[in-house]
């Protein structure tokens, strides 16, 4: 099914604002089975997440260093008087991990909305263009800095430098390398990009003209009305269950 | 599986197979090898496969089929830091494997961070730095220089390791003609010391006069011209 851009936002909005604002393992559980369904109804490419294994021990650590920062509950694990596992401080962590699945999986809905698509939603919701143009821009950059990073600690790798066998606090500096190429692009391409646009006579005139128009669909307003529901509901179910 | 390769035999292509995306074979079925002391070419049109050869053979990418293999040891069990020592490689953009504020720490990073001393990575620099014409740009900043003196910067501070390979992509894109000349100078006396070449070119002129031997790369495919 062909969704507006707008629809979208407005379901990966209800799903991240769930996520945010309910401090409750099941209900929690339940909004990221919703986003799992939603997302697979996309038919969105779950390669990514096979990409983004490397960030789980990331997920992991979080979750852990929050269980130990706000203990609560009985002593699960501990080394002599420090306590390391509280049974209140694994559920925060478990809630913190599926805040944060809730938060990608449902931003993956946006997946198959071009770009254009989306600042023309944004556009169209009276955002100013200049606003939505930057939105755009910085979707479209995202992984071209990753790609940035990546092949700059390669190249320090290539210099010969061999990460596995350094000390933590030399592998902190090599990682501090990286930021130098990262950044200097960005700059770099900040300054090309708004020659570019003056160029192109970007924002010559107050108005701007689109040969593309969206229109929302019957299917568009009940499910944007139905995520809409959906949200307040389930806040307000958390609110009574406490 | 396959680890022995002729004495002279530097890197060995076998049976390489590789595509980004599942749909897209980029390279089918690549065998070759390269000598020490050889100074290959591959040419091909954008989006041959030339760059990501060259990836595959620096171990910054792994085949989906087939294996490489450098010095008779697969790639694929070497580390990225342990084929940096034996294989100079330069990106077709060079502002990306620059990371250091000055031009002088930039091409003694390596020695440096490895804890060599002070006068010995002081030495090598400034003899590289005369080598690779960089004279005055010493303390300026990688990223506030032309293209060309980045290119330059890029490939001494891959010379400063000595490697046994280099494998060069677009290395004269932004070189004017007497640099060019110097660089094929420079290539050209590496060769008798056993230093094996590999570049990826569009530069006609420079292939020509300096390549022993051309890999066409073209629909995925291997032509030796």
């Amino acid at each position: 099914m062909k969704l507006d851009p707008r629809t979208k936002l407005v379901m990966v909005f209800s799903l991240s604002t769930l996520a945010v604002f309910v401090v409750d393992t099941l209900l929690l559980s339940i909004v990221l089975i919703i986003s799992i369904i939603v997302s697979n109804f996309f038919k969105e490419d779950w390669g990514f997440l096979n990409r983004a294994r490397k960030f789980i021990l990331l997920l992991v650590g979080i979750a852990f260093l929050q269980s130990i920062f706000s203990p609560s509950g009985e002593i699960l694990f501990g080394i002599k008087d420090f306590t390391l596992l509280t049974t209140g401080g694994l559920a925060k962590g478990i809630r913190v991990i599926l805040r944060m699945l809730v938060i990608i999986i449902s931003a993956t809905i946006m997946k198959g909305s071009s770009p254009r698509e989306i600042i023309q939603g944004l556009i169209q919701w009276k955002v100013p263009y200049e606003i939505a143009f930057m939105v755009s821009l910085a979707i479209r950059f995202i992984p071209i800095l990753g790609q940035e990073a990546k092949d700059a600690f390669t190249a320090i790798q290539l210099r010969g430098i061999e990460i596995d066998k350094l000390s933590l606090t030399k592998r902190f500096k090599v990682y501090s390398y990286m930021f130098m190429p990262v950044l200097s692009g960005v700059i770099h391409r900040a300054k090309e990009l708004s020659t570019s646009l003056e160029a192109r006579a970007f924002r010559a005139y107050p108005e701007r003209t689109s040969y593309i128009k969206l229109e929302l669909s019957k299917n568009d307003l009940l499910i944007m009305s139905a995520s809409i529901v959906f949200t307040i509901t389930m806040l307000v179910i958390y609110i009574l269950l406490r | 599986m396959k680890e022995v390769c002729s004495s002279n035999t530097f890197i060995e292509v076998n049976n390489v197979t590789f595509s980004y995306k599942k749909s897209e074979i980029i390279l089918k079925n690549i065998t070759t090898s390269f000598d020490k002391g050889e100074f290959a070419a591959l040419i091909g049109p954008n989006g041959s496969g030339k760059t990501t050869f060259g990836k595959l053979m620096t171990g910054i990418l792994s085949a989906n089929e087939g294996s490489v293999f450098v010095e008779g040891k697969n790639i694929e069990e070497i580390s990225l830091g342990n084929i940096g020592k034996k294989i100079g490689y330069l990106f077709q953009q060079p502002a990306r494997q620059l990371f250091n504020p000055t031009v002088k720490e930039e091409i003694g990073f390596a020695h440096s961070f490895m804890g060599k001393s002070k006068e010995i990575v002081e030495q090598k620099v400034n003899k590289i730095i005369e080598e690779f014409s960089l004279q005055g740009l010493e303390d300026a900043s990688p990223y506030r220089i032309s293209r060309g003196e980045r290119q330059r910067v890029a490939l001494a501070s891959i010379f400063i390791n000595e490697p046994s390979f280099l494998i060069l992509d677009e290395p004269t894109t932004g070189l004017d003609i007497v640099r060019k000349e110097q660089l094929s100078q420079l290539l050209k006396s590496l060769q008798p010391q056993g230093i094996g070449i590999i570049v990826i070119s569009h530069d006609k002129d420079f292939i020509n006069k300096n390549a022993d031997r051309v890999i066409e790369l073209y629909g995925g495919e291997q032509h030796e011209a």
